[in-house]
This record gives C-alpha cells, sequence and structure tokens, in this order.
C-alpha cells in the first residue's frame, strides 16, 4: 500500500469523525485486478477501503450531479476532477461551500486495454512499484514501465495539479507539455478532409450506443439527453450511421468549451472507440479564440456562456 | 452527375431579420422552389441540431441568416449564435465536411438585394462542390425519386 493511499484514509476518517462531509466519494478495490472502483464512504471504519493508485479508473466529478445539492460532499481529486468540479460550481450543479475538495497531484491512469493487448486476458494480480506496473498472469510476472501504459489522455496531461483544492496531499508535479496535449489535433486537422471523415466513420460505425460515455462524462449531467427526447425527435435511435454520427458530433459539440479533458468517455467504452480527438478539437478552439481554459479560473463563465459585443468583428462570414 | 442537378439549399432566416420590405417579400414569396426557408424567432432560436439534420437530410447548402451584432431583437441572442454556429461549422470542418457548405449572413435593413448575393454566391459555391456526400447518411442520392 502506497503512503497515498494512507493519507486519504487519514483524512477521510478525519473529515467524517468531525462532521465536515456525509459523503466521501472515493475508490475501492475492484473484484479485478487492473480496475479499482468508485466507493462512497459514509461512516469513519469505512474509510479502510479507500484505495488510491494508477489503476482508479472513473471521474469522480461525475457523482458530484447525483447528490443532493444539501450533502457535503469530500471528493478525492486529481487534476482533471478538480476542474470538472470547477466548471459545475460555476454551472451552479453545487455549493462550493457544500464540497471538501481532497487535491492529490495525478501520474496518470494504466489503460488496461494496454496491458491486455500486452498480455491476455488472464491477469491474476497488478501492482504499482515506482515508475513500473507489474501484472502477474498464469505465464508468470510481466513489468511494464508507466509511461507506456498510460492511458493517451493522461500521457498528454496539462495539468495533473489540483486546483482549488482544501487540502492537497502529495508533492506537486510538473506541469505538462502543452505541444504533446494539442499534437493530435493538429496531425488529424492536417490530414485532407475525405481521411479524416473516413476515419469518423470509422470510429463511430463500432458504436452500440449504450451511452457510457455519457455516463462517465462529468460534464454531461443533463436530466434529459437530447438522444433520449422522443418528441420532437431530435437523432435517429438507432445504430444506424446517421444515429451513431449524431451522437458523437453533438455529445462532442455540447462539451465544448467544458470538457476537462480527463478521457473518462474513452475508458468508458466498451467498443474502444477513439472519441477525444473531438472534444479537443473544441478544446483547442476555445483556447485559440477565447483564451478559455477550463478550470483556469473560478468564475469565468465558458465562452458559449459569455458572449459579448466585442465579438462584433469576429466572425465576417 | 447529370446536368439536371439542382444543389437544395436551406435558409434558417431570423424573423427579425432587418431584411428591407422588398427582400423580404421576394423570401416570402419568389424562392426558388430548391431553396427551402426556415423561419426562426431569432439566430440564437438555431441549434447545432437543426444545422445537423440539414446536413444528414442531404442538404447541399445552408445559409443561416441573422441581424447585425447590436441589433437583434433579444439583444443579444445572435451574439450566443455567431459563437456557436460559427464552432460548429468548424467543427464540421474538422470532421470532414467541405468549407463553404455553411454560410453565414449577417444582414443589416440598409443593405437591400444583399440576401439574393449570398444566396447566388452560396449556389455558385455548392456547384462547384457537386452534392453534397460526407456526413449526408439519410440523403437520397442524386438522380433518384424525392
Amino acid at each position: 500500500m502506497n503512503s497515498l493511499t494512507l493519507a486519504i484514509r487519514q483524512e477521510a476518517a478525519r473529515l467524517l469523525e468531525e462532521k465536515i462531509v456525509d459523503v466521501v466519494i472515493g475508490f475501492e478495490a475492484g473484484t479485478l485486478p487492473l480496475k479499482a472502483q468508485p466507493a462512497f464512504i459514509t461512516r469513519k471504519e469505512e474509510a479502510e477501503k479507500l484505495v488510491f493508485n494508477g489503476f482508479c479508473q472513473n471521474n469522480l466529478a461525475a457523482y458530484l450531479t447525483r447528490f443532493p445539492k444539501e450533502k457535503r460532499l469530500g471528493i478525492i481529486c486529481r487534476g482533471c476532477e478538480s476542474r470538472a468540479v470547477r466548471a459545475l460550481v460555476i454551472e451552479h450543479q453545487h455549493d462550493r461551500d457544500k464540497l471538501y475538495l481532497i487535491g492529490v497531484p495525478c501520474t496518470g491512469i494504466i489503460d488496461w486495454r494496454k496491458i491486455e493487448r500486452r498480455v491476455g486476458e488472464n491477469t491474476l494480480q497488478a501492482r504499482e512499484e515506482g515508475d513500473e506496473v507489474i501484472v502477474t498472469t498464469r505465464d508468470g510476472e510481466h513489468r511494464f514501465r508507466r509511461a507506456d501504459v498510460l492511458h493517451d489522455s493522461c500521457a498528454r496531461c496539462l495539468h495533473p495539479n489540483p486546483v482549488g483544492a482544501d487540502i492537497v496531499l502529495g508533492d506537486p508535479l510538473p506541469e505538462g507539455d502543452p505541444e504533446r496535449a494539442w499534437a493530435p489535433v493538429l496531425e488529424f486537422e492536417a490530414l485532407p478532409p475525405e481521411e479524416r471523415y473516413a476515419y469518423f466513420v470509422q470510429e463511430t460505425g463500432r458504436c452500440i450506443r449504450c451511452y457510457a460515455c455519457r455516463e462517465a462524462c462529468p460534464m454531461c449531467y443533463c436530466t434529459e439527453c437530447f438522444v433520449d427526447h422522443t418528441a420532437p425527435r431530435w437523432t435517429e435511435s438507432m445504430i444506424t450511421p446517421g444515429g451513431t454520427q449524431a451522437w458523437h458530433i453533438v455529445r462532442a459539440f455540447h462539451q465544448a468549451g467544458r470538457c476537462v479533458s480527463c478521457g473518462a468517455c474513452e475508458r468508458a467504452c466498451p467498443m474502444d472507440i477513439k472519441m477525444t480527438y473531438l472534444v479537443d478539437k473544441l478544446s483547442y478552439d476555445m483556447m485559440q479564440q477565447y483564451g478559455f481554459e477550463v478550470g483556469a479560473s473560478d468564475e469565468k463563465q465558458p465562452p458559449f456562456a459569455a458572449f459579448t459585443l466585442d465579438d462584433r468583428n469576429r466572425f465576417v462570414r | 452527375m447529370s446536368d439536371k442537378w439542382t444543389p437544395r439549399i436551406v435558409v434558417f432566416q431570423c424573423q427579425y431579420c432587418l431584411y428591407s420590405e422588398a427582400d423580404q417579400k421576394w423570401m416570402d414569396t419568389q424562392l426558388p422552389p430548391h431553396i427551402k426557408l426556415i423561419q426562426v424567432p431569432c439566430t440564437g432560436r438555431i441549434s447545432p441540431l437543426f444545422v445537423l439534420n440539414a446536413i444528414q437530410g442531404g442538404t447541399d447548402g445552408i445559409l443561416i441568416s441573422g441581424c447585425q451584432p447590436e441589433k437583434c431583437h433579444y439583444k443579444e441572442g445572435n451574439l450566443g449564435a455567431r459563437r456557436q454556429l460559427d464552432a460548429f461549422r468548424r467543427f464540421l470542418t474538422y470532421l470532414g465536411l467541405e468549407e463553404g457548405r455553411i454560410r453565414f449572413a449577417w444582414i443589416d435593413v440598409s443593405e437591400r438585394g444583399r440576401i439574393q448575393q449570398e444566396l447566388a454566391g452560396l449556389e455558385k459555391t455548392i456547384q462547384a462542390m457537386g452534392p453534397i456526400t460526407r456526413l449526408a447518411t439519410r440523403a437520397i442520392p442524386v438522380g433518384e425519386k424525392r
């Protein structure tokens, strides 16, 4: 067990004992190796269940909107989660003074798919040791460098340190490299249009419309999603090309200027569909055009909510 | 492609859009049959879903016409629309849609005849591009009965 897990358990127990929060949202060991699962701790004794490691896949900020506003929540916040919480507070989804953010600088999430592709499906045990991930299967022990098996979104993470946390456990990490973060968008943009469209069609073609990406996303909290409307029906509700393409286009577009680039959508996808290249383009545009970055400020509204007459000469055609 | 192909065009028009009276009358009564007019209360009412549905349904070109920034009937409806729809157009271009299929016109009452110019300009661009192929999943191919 790492020291971070211990510190988190202590802090969670303290928060519950002193009645600062009603629930602590964190991670506990899952039933399968390589996959920790979200845990909702309400009693101090249960704090012993909490773990924290590179196998914690979910974005915990997604659970913030599922609690009533009166609940005082303690959330374990990595960089992306803390930015999502900030964005949600700006959008009035919870009161900031009813939240207690336990900040944890994050070294990245390990992509179980990358490991499964290398060792097969028979993983018995997995643990981290410094910069290495050690996976035990029936064939024996496999060692991987962390950097090789990080999730793509984490490998190009810009801000691994939590923002606006009430307490930060662990040492701050160096910030990410913007060039690396935006490289996939710029590379995709440089392709000829027909190749871009072909890639989009190929990726969306696998979609089974399970909406796991929506459920995993901290910013997708509408009580009724546009795809669930039946009157009027906005898009085809089947897995036709039209339906899946519309879902991926509009899902991404609704995240414009709100996405925190945590990659939870891709990790949740059972069909392994690449989709961060869609929202990343919108985030890139928002940064280039309006100088807006999610979570950079406590009060700045996202670009689509904050428009001014200063825009007047921006759109000529 | 046959010579008889005429592009299908959809015009989203803000109903307060300050066309001069003659232009508005032309829009209401003399619009050619391949151009569909959809009037909305304000450009702010145009959800990107409207645009996407038009494209998926096989529209070859879209013209979105709204008021000048400070002339919005609802004060700032068009400001929000400008940000959203512009970003949406760029996003569709990123996914491989040809540039120029979606066009904006922010028209003032004094600009008489501009809407005709914009429509002619759009039609010329679309004629050069040919019928829409990408993203038009519900389109009926050219040549088949509509």
